[in-house]
């Protein structure tokens, strides 16, 4: 500030001042500020014309041009799409399962007994040594050996794909589908990533710019079908629905009956979505906008480090920091006694007759309650709580310790004894999709979103789906078997 | 035990401020207000349109019988907010302070409504009955100064300043419009709502620049920024227009909009229609699409739909319903 300036006006004369700009204002035609934005851009372009050389070239390279013809064309778009995303989920299934393997023996097979040995000649108290040992690290173990092999495979390559532009064109490409159910292209994007994982997947959508369109895209993130659960429904529809038809059609049957689900759950997707658009969002701010960057070569070291370290690390981390006290509850639950039993088991009895009206039981909604925050260990934790309600013996090291399924037909054995029924295995194939999204993502849409209330209905919405599904197709059921 | 639940009962229903009785009586008080400031809106329109308000208009206006419109008017009149002179009722300056504001409020809100939430238009109306009533006049003028102190409201009406009078409405009447004379649509009315949203749905916007092609006593009908419309009468009289100097119906005629352009075409770009606004128009105009920019139609999705357009360095991709808003100069010899 200038001290030598003259005092503020006095104030009637600055009421003149604005009476007159207000008035002046009046006279300029049309909007002021769009006014300003476009000399704006004019000056910009001036300046830019007389002081920026370019090198003799066309805007965009000729192998740009011939590349965006191709994947964008009418004919190869389409096929070269689905041909890059199979191979995709190919190399992270078959590559992920060699090193989740090699995990899981190091983790669960041998550390566990390590462990449980390191703490008993500790002279750790049983109660100790299995809330810690059998609860925590267990749990926490599982969800890595299980996590994170294919989360390091395949968001690496999305993030390959990603960098070279290709990501964009696919948005481009199926934006008119998306437009449909009131969505935006990119969140074909956020779509692909969860079914790497949703939490991921929510992350995801910062890329659309739209706020109604990301709301959307956030909380139909979970209708993709996530690493996480692609093994229970494979492993189920292998013993359950494989198990129906002669042995030579068993794989068709299984892979079809996983497939469908995923494609309900793409279903699932538009439907929510395009309900959304026209309920609770139809006052959110939307705009849409799809740039395509220009072509580059990916920068491999450069992919690797930040998807491993943003993408991988991060959800991983998440995951271990809601599955270790996730460890203890279920451990908790199956080990502290409430009247004759074990909580467990009081908890299961309780809620088996609503379970049974879903076509599923006590037991599973149990362990979707207690394994809320990792859906890898679902599977594990409805072994071990049947197992212990059934009082099988054999099966498993004892209450609260997971159980680790060596074969289906082992798996298979359990859940028959436990009460399962080809209904059962079914309802539980289309509940692993509808149902609330693990604490890791609600904790993710949570952050993303910052409303206690966007994050309430992600999860109540494909909760509520499910319930509703899951009875109705037990009610048909019972109806048609009479 | 009963004793204890009946005292519950009886401190839930007369409890100060929050129990029901209280609850009750304030939203009666509320009501009155607003049916209060409805009243003295009705008197400020009337007037700035030069008729005068009787208490039959007033009736009318807030749909109560004569008896309620008489209660209001004493009411005003005790407040020290109206006067009836002959039978005809004025506002004093008090009531059209409180008047002004509850317009300026409701003109603000629907500004609001425009700029930065996704509403769909034929609700802001409605919504803004609602917040026209609540905000105090410090909301209203931080809500003014949020919005850029905006002069007009997306239908086109001025927003009065504190302490300013009521315009007479600025638009003459399509009527009054001969075929070829081109005219921008400057009022959409919004009431009622239904003819309202169907005009909207139509496409139709206030900022279009039209003409009418021809009329006869069933229809009107009316080319606006690239697209034909067929009114009814009553429809058209639901807009008040401004004549459009400088630019003949054949100029009009012979505009090209960027979804127009052919695969591999060229063009100037020229501005956007009047009925981009909001969030949307500013995203286009950051996005480069501002008047004198080259634009080149480069790569068409696979359904027809989004096509990408070369603007600026980059490539954009845009709805078809988006590149409807952009006028564009197209240039020969582009299509390659």
């Amino acid at each position: 500030m200038n001290p030598a300036s003259p005092a503020p006006a006095p104030a009637p004369a600055v009421e003149e001042i604005l009476a007159q700009a207000r008035r002046l204002r009046e006279g300029i035609p049309g909007d002021i500020h769009e006014h300003l934005v476009e000399s704006l851009y004019a000056d910009a372009g001036r300046i830019a014309e007389r002081s920026v050389s370019r090198p003799d070239r066309p805007a965009r390279p000729t192998f740009d041009r011939t590349l965006d013809r191709i994947v964008t064309s009418r004919v190869w778009g389409l096929p070269v799409m689905i041909l890059l995303f199979a191979f995709m989920f190919w190399l992270t299934i078959a590559g992920a399962n060699v090193p989740s393997q090699w995990l899981a023996g190091i983790l669960v097979e041998n550390g566990h007994p390590w462990l449980r040995g390191l703490a008993d000649a500790a002279g750790l108290p049983g109660w100790l040594r299995g809330l810690l040992v059998d609860g925590v690290y267990l749990s926490t173990a599982w969800v890595i050996s299980v996590m994170l092999p294919p989360m390091a495979i395949f968001f690496p390559l999305f993030t390959l794909l990603e960098d070279f532009g290709y990501i964009p064109r696919v948005a481009f490409n199926l934006d008119a589908l998306f437009k449909r159910a009131g969505a935006h292209g990119k969140q074909a994007m956020s779509t692909m990533m969860g079914f790497g994982c949703n939490a991921a997947g929510v992350v995801s959508t910062r890329i659309i710019d739209s706020p109604r369109e990301r709301l959307i895209a956030i909380l139909t993130n979970n209708f993709a079908l996530c690493n996480g659960r692609w093994p229970t429904q494979i492993l189920i529809a292998t013993i359950f629905l494989g198990s129906l038809v002669p042995a030579h059609l068993a794989g068709v049957v299984s892979a079809g009956a996983v497939a469908g689900v995923a494609l309900l759950g793409l279903g699932c997707t538009f439907l929510v979505a395009w309900l959304l658009s026209r309920t609770v969002l139809k006052g959110q701010v939307s705009t849409f906008s799809l740039e395509l960057p220009p072509y580059r070569p990916p920068r491999l070291w450069q992919t690797l480090y930040t998807s491993v370290l943003d993408r991988t690390l991060l959800v991983l981390w998440r995951a271990v920091v809601f599955a270790a006290p996730a460890g203890a509850v279920i451990w908790l639950v199956a080990n502290v006694r409430w009247g004759e039993g074990s909580v467990a088991e009081f908890l299961i009895a309780g809620m088996n007759p609503f379970g049974l009206a879903l076509g599923l039981n006590g037991v599973i909604l149990l362990a979707y309650l207690i394994a809320i925050p990792a859906n890898e260990i679902v599977i594990p934790t409805i072994l071990m709580l049947t197992a212990l309600v059934a009082r099988l013996a054999g099966v498993g090291e004892g209450a609260g310790v997971l159980v680790h399924a060596d074969s289906p037909a082992l798996v298979g054995e359990v859940l028959r004894a436990g009460g399962w029924t080809v209904l059962t295995a079914v309802n539980l194939m289309l509940f692993s999709l509808l149902h609330n999204p693990c604490s890791t993502t609600l904790y993710t849409i949570y952050k993303e979103t910052g409303s206690a209330r966007w994050t309430t209905l992600a999860a109540i919405l494909p909760l509520g789906m499910g319930v509703t599904l899951t009875f109705a197709v037990a009610t048909v059921w019972r109806f048609l078997a009479g | 035990m009963w004793a204890l639940l009946g005292l519950g009962l009886a401190m839930l229903i007369v409890w100060p401020r929050w129990g029901l009785l209280a609850w009750w009586q304030g939203q009666r008080e509320r009501r009155e207000r607003e049916l209060r400031e409805d009243a003295l809106k009705h008197l400020l329109k009337t007037e700035a349109e030069g008729a005068a308000a009787s208490l039959l208009s007033l009736a009318g206006a807030l749909r109560v019988g004569d008896g309620a419109a008489a209660a209001i008017v004493a009411e005003l009149e005790r407040g020290g907010l109206a006067a009836v002179e002959g039978g005809r009722l004025r506002l004093r300056p008090a009531g059209r302070e409180i008047a002004l504001h509850v317009v300026r409020t409701h003109r603000l809100w629907e500004s609001y409504l425009a700029e930065r939430t996704g509403e769909p238009e034929a609700r802001w109306h409605r919504l803004a009955e609602r917040a026209e009533h609540r905000l105090t006049p410090a909301e209203t003028a931080a809500l003014a100064a949020q919005l850029g102190h905006p002069l007009y409201d997306p239908h086109g009406d001025r927003i009065p300043a504190s302490g300013d009078g009521l315009a007479a409405e600025a638009g003459a009447a399509l009527e009054e419009f001969t075929p070829e004379q081109p005219f921008q649509i400057h009022h959409i009315e919004d009431e009622p709502e239904t003819v309202y949203a169907h005009l909207l749905r139509l496409g139709l916007r206030p900022g279009m620049r039209a003409y009418i092609v021809s009329r006869d006593d069933a229809k009107v009908h009316l080319w606006a920024d690239g697209a034909e419309y067929s009114l009814s009468p009553g429809m058209a009289r639901q807009l008040s227009v401004l004549p459009l100097s400088g630019v003949t119906a054949a100029a009009l005629r012979g505009e090209r909009f960027l979804h127009e352009l052919p695969a591999g075409g060229r063009a100037r770009l020229l501005g956007l229609t009047g009925a981009c606004r909001g969030a949307e128009r500013r995203r286009l105009l950051d996005l480069g699409f501002v008047p004198g920019s080259l634009v080149e139609s480069a790569l068409t999705g696979p359904g027809g739909d989004p096509t990408a357009y070369q603007v600026r360095g980059s490539l954009m991709a845009l709805r078809r319903e988006q590149a409807r808003y952009v006028r564009v100069n197209p240039l020969p010899g582009g299509a390659a």
